[in-house]
């Protein structure tokens, strides 16, 4: 086998290895280091030590010898030096900063605020709850960048209220999934500062570029919504005045300022100042902690027990984020010291395509990752493949990353692994079935699909804002 | 016999034009070693991030770099001497003479190998033209104005900028522009005509001021993992020593010709092209003049400031007094054209 | 085994408990430079490298802590179906096979790296103000005998259910808000409404 093909066979084994179920990361840091053991072999290097050694040597001395044998070959020291690579990186430093601040502000009592003023606001749309649902996941997903709460929070507030207004179970059900991602899609993402790392695209355009798509797939999603709602009046019935009472209209423009206030605090704070120019993506994150905290304690939201709790779960996820790229890192570029990414270059170059099928195959293969994997496994282990790539067909990496983040979408709703239909099924009442959920579900993939559509019409929808921000 | 293969890897993205004087010297080694031995080009990130070239050639997961030695100052001072150090009078040309004739050479060895106690080989290849003073949004004509101002710069250039009243923040490349456009800086320089118009500079500023001492005698660094290097035959060995002579002349030849064009796009493109004021320059000077007993308290750095300056002031005295007024023959064939 | 995994259990969230309050830190440092910079209009020469150092100490230090929590993600869409024995068995030989080779690299070579650093005393090359960070690179190696504890206890886990045919849950701990709220499947109204 020449090298190239040891690297397609080290990608290949992984895949594999993937279903067995061990944490992702040692499963690349592993697979990184046998490879890289092979790539790095030098016979002559390793037993250097055993010129030293004479009959009377101790067990611990040819032991001692031994180890220091296996352990003298470079893949060590290149596993070593990509984990300090990932341990100093600019971009990812956002990302503790953006996680604790959505921990803290989960915990902050405002989704159910707003969803309650929405719900009396929206009460004359049709499909009223669904649309307040929506709203309040968009709105959310503005002030925030990570996912699974929201949708958890909302299916215990949004989707009984639902139900006893008699909608029907899984279209209430695919309304309060679809919104609940929406957050890791909407700038601040955690998701596109992981792409950004991953692709060395500028985050604060990858911000601007994704908030009109963002923008797009929410009205996609309330149009599907009104549109069945109307033709269909059956599936969400109008709410009555005990379901949702109507109130004067002094008292809902106070109700809507109290509740949005809080969040119109953080998204000029965070979204706000990376886009006007005030601030690093890292010093925004630090700043919306800051005000999310502030916030928590206004509304007597705040504990020692629950900033404790909002810290610890900070080290965690960051820990599984960060602990994937170091392993990730280290599986890349033995990859590529193999010259597995020059033979899958010229293996796509061979097939001849045009762009738009590059496009179309890239994202179908997405699609399909997104079914067993979740969004931080495909970004970091599987789009880095396609970016060498996308200069042969003049794909813009910027743009390439807003039809990911889109599409990746799709990886909380589609099973096996389908984040957010699991964490709903946890909360929903037992009538609700996760098949239900399911089929809720699929109007709003193909709104993914449509919104993807769009934006490759109009790329504008995604040059459009960084364009305004920052020159073309 | 399959060629021996050498991985090569530089601290540039795969877009940047460095990349393209790179493998100028590939193709050099590659034909004069009729096929013995092969260099797999990388660019940065390929096996190692940028800034750590120096520890991946000295652990042998990559054969040899090609970067500047600027980016390794972290870890010695030192360093950035064979770079981005104190200006005396002397060019990239000056300083790269004094790297092969002046005892540059075996001073840079006694820093990798004695004091540092690298495995690594190290030549200097390349007189980068010097560095423009960088892109302004509107005119800086004294020292005064520059004070205050966020500017983006690396190495000991940042020291010196900051000891001339300006607050330096430190950028990575891609985010310079976008910084500039939102405030976070408010000026910045980063090598040459070529990378700031590739960058979209000329979109953020209009003001591109040429001349400067901050980092006016740069040379790329070419560095060899030493058992790599001397398991070689000696022809072999040879043709990688000499191809870096050879590349030096070649990549000039490619900055002349894209610095100087890309000049003129940025003209195009509605940029004034000023010259630095000598109040500016003057206060660089005197920035070295701080700089330069606070570098010399290291007695190896005192050693190399010494033989800089001894070498800068014999070699540019020659340099100076020989050659012609070349403005004022530019100027009779041209004319009006030069704003000095 | 089971003292040395609540041991090493313990040992693990202690640390990655303890470094977790680095956040706090991160988020108060971070926002003075903010401050300083857009406000004061002097802008810190450190920010950049202390808020790396912080973020990237955090997340080393963490390691062990999720993974004793079982929080670093698998691809577990076909082991979640299998039953205890067989997760258990599955999980001790690739704890054997690919956990420790790296996580022992960490401590060996680690060492090496970090020595060396310490050797050139080096500084950050992000900035003017030679911010050190050997003692930064010396966390590799904390992290890595972290992992290599807690990898010890994994095994013995895996050996424990093997024998029992469940699996030893850590300690209580912090849960995500949407495993919270489902134990506690109660959320307020609006207060306006009442
Ligand atoms: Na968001
Ligand atoms: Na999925």
């Amino acid at each position: 086998m020449t090298d190239p093909q040891v690297a397609l066979s080290m990608l290949a084994l992984f895949i594999g290895l993937v279903f067995l179920g061990f944490p992702i990361a040692f499963t690349l840091m592993a697979l990184g280091i046998f490879f890289g053991y092979f790539a790095y072999f030098d016979a002559g290097r390793m037993w250097r030590g055993f010129d030293r050694l004479d009959e009377t040597a101790s067990w611990w001395e040819s032991t001692s010898l031994w180890i220091e044998g296996f352990y003298n070959n470079r893949i060590f020291d290149l596993f070593i030096n990509q984990t300090y690579t990932v341990m100093s990186n600019e971009v990812l430093t956002a990302v503790p900063l953006f996680l604790f601040m959505g921990y803290i502000v989960e915990r902050a009592n405002i989704v159910d605020r707003l969803f309650s003023t929405l719900n009396i606001a929206a009460k004359n749309v049709p499909g009223s709850m669904g649309v307040a649902a929506l709203v309040t996941c968009a709105l959310f997903a503005t002030a925030t960048g990570i996912v699974g709460a929201v949708v958890t929070l909302m299916g215990l507030l949004a989707l009984p209220a639902m139900l006893k207004a008699r909608y029907e179970p899984s279209f209430a059900s695919g309304i309060i999934c679809a919104g609940g991602t929406l957050g890791i899609l909407i700038p601040p993402s955690i998701m596109l500062i992981v792409y950004a790392a991953a692709s060395g695209v500028s985050i604060v355009r990858l911000y601007a570029a994704a908030l009109l798509p963002g923008l797009l797939l929410v009205g996609l999603y309330l149009t599907y919504v009104i549109g069945r709602a109307i033709l269909q009046p059956s599936v969400a019935p109008r709410p009555t005045e005990e379901e949702v009472p109507s109130v004067k209209l002094g008292t809902l423009l106070w109700m809507l300022f109290t509740s949005f206030f809080p969040l119109a605090v953080l998204i000029l704070s965070v979204l706000g100042s990376i886009l006007f120019g005030l601030a690093t993506p890292t010093e925004a994150a630090a700043i919306g902690a800051l005000g999310g905290m502030v916030l928590a304690v206004a509304y007597r939201a705040m504990s020692f027990q629950r900033l404790r709790e909002s810290v610890y779960l900070t080290v965690r996820t960051t820990a599984m984020v960060c602990w994937l790229f170091v392993g990730s890192y280290t599986f890349s570029s033995v990859f590529s010291y193999l010259g597995g990414e020059h033979l899958i270059s010229e293996f796509v170059s061979g097939l001849d395509l045009t762009p738009l099928q590059f496009l179309l195959l890239a994202q179908l293969i997405i699609f399909l990752l997104g079914w067993p994997l979740e969004w931080s496994e495909i970004i970091i282990i599987f789009v880095p493949i396609f970016l060498p790539l996308l200069p042969m067909f003049d794909v813009d990496p910027l743009f390439f990353g807003i039809l990911v983040a889109l599409n990746l979408q799709t990886s909380f709703l589609t099973p096996p692994m389908a984040m957010s239909a699991y964490y709903l099924k946890g909360i929903a009442p037992p009538e609700v079935k996760l098949t239900q959920i399911f089929k809720g579900i699929m109007p709003f993939l193909a709104m993914v699909f449509l919104s993807m559509a769009i934006v490759y019409i109009f790329p504008q929808i995604v040059y459009h804002l960084p364009g305004v921000f920052y020159g073309n | 016999q399959s060629p021996i293969v050498m991985k090569m890897q530089t601290s540039w993205p795969a877009s940047d034009i460095w990349m393209e004087f790179a493998k100028q010297y590939v193709d050099r080694v590659e034909a004069m070693s009729g096929g013995r031995l092969k260099i797999d080009l990388l660019p940065a990130g390929a096996v190692v991030a940028a800034f750590q070239v120096l520890d991946a050639v000295n652990d042998g997961l990559i054969d040899a770099s090609h970067s500047v030695s600027a980016y390794w100052y972290g870890k010695n001072k030192a360093a950035s001497l064979f770079g981005t150090g104190p200006v005396f009078g002397g060019s990239g040309d000056t300083m790269l003479a004094w790297f092969y004739a002046g005892g540059g050479e075996e001073l840079f060895r006694e820093l990798i190998q004695d004091n540092m106690g690298l495995d690594v080989i190290g030549l200097l290849g390349f007189p980068m033209p010097a560095q423009p003073l960088g892109w302004f949004k509107e005119e800086v004509n004294t020292a005064a104005d520059l004070n205050g101002f966020k500017y983006r710069t690396v190495g000991l250039a940042a020291d010196l900028m900051q000891g001339i009243g300006m607050s330096v923040a430190q950028l990575p490349g891609g985010e310079i522009v976008p910084a500039m456009e939102r405030g976070v800086i408010d000026a910045f320089e980063f090598n040459n005509p070529s990378s700031d118009l590739r960058f979209g500079a000329p979109d953020v500023a209009k003001n591109y001021y040429l001349s400067s001492y901050h980092q006016a005698s740069e040379a790329f660094e070419f560095l060899f993992n030493r058992s790599f290097m001397e398991d070689l035959e000696p022809d072999l060995q040879a043709i990688l020593r000499h191809s870096v002579e050879a590349a030096s002349t070649s990549n000039t030849a490619a900055a002349m010709d894209n610095y100087s064009s890309d000049l003129q796009k940025i003209q195009e493109q509605g940029v004034t092209v000023h010259r630095t004021s000598t109040d500016i320059l003057n206060a660089e000077l005197e920035g070295w003049d701080k700089l330069i007993p606070e570098l010399e308290q290291d007695p190896y750095m005192k050693k190399v400031l010494d033989s800089q300056r001894e070498w800068v002031e014999r070699v540019t005295f020659y340099n100076l007094m020989n050659s012609p007024d070349y403005a004022l023959a530019y100027e009779h064939y041209f004319p009006g054209k030069l704003k000095l | 085994m089971k003292t040395f995994i609540t041991f090493a259990d313990g040992l693990s969230a202690a640390f990655g408990k303890a470094f977790g309050w680095l956040i706090i830190l991160m988020t108060f440092g971070v926002s003075y430079e903010v401050f300083v910079r857009y406000v004061l209009n002097s802008p810190t020469p450190w920010s950049l490298d202390v808020s790396f150092i912080m973020y990237g100490t955090l997340f080393m230090m963490g390691g062990a802590y999720t993974l004793s929590r079982g929080g670093h993600v698998r691809g577990d869409f076909l082991y979640r179906l299998w039953r205890p024995r067989m997760q258990a068995t599955v999980d001790l030989v690739l704890y054997a096979l690919f956990f420790f080779p790296g996580v022992l690299a960490l401590v060996f070579s680690g060492w090496k790296y970090a020595s060396r650093s310490w050797g050139y005393g080096e500084v950050s090359v992000n900035s003017p103000a030679g911010i050190p960070i050997y003692q930064f690179k010396s966390v590799i190696v904390a992290a890595g005998l972290l992992l290599a504890i807690q990898g010890i206890a994994q095994i013995f886990r895996c050996i424990l259910c093997i024998r029992d045919g469940y699996w030893l849950q850590a300690a209580e701990d912090v849960e995500e808000t949407e495993a919270l709220a489902v134990k506690n499947a109660t959320v307020g109204e609006h207060p306006d409404m009442k």
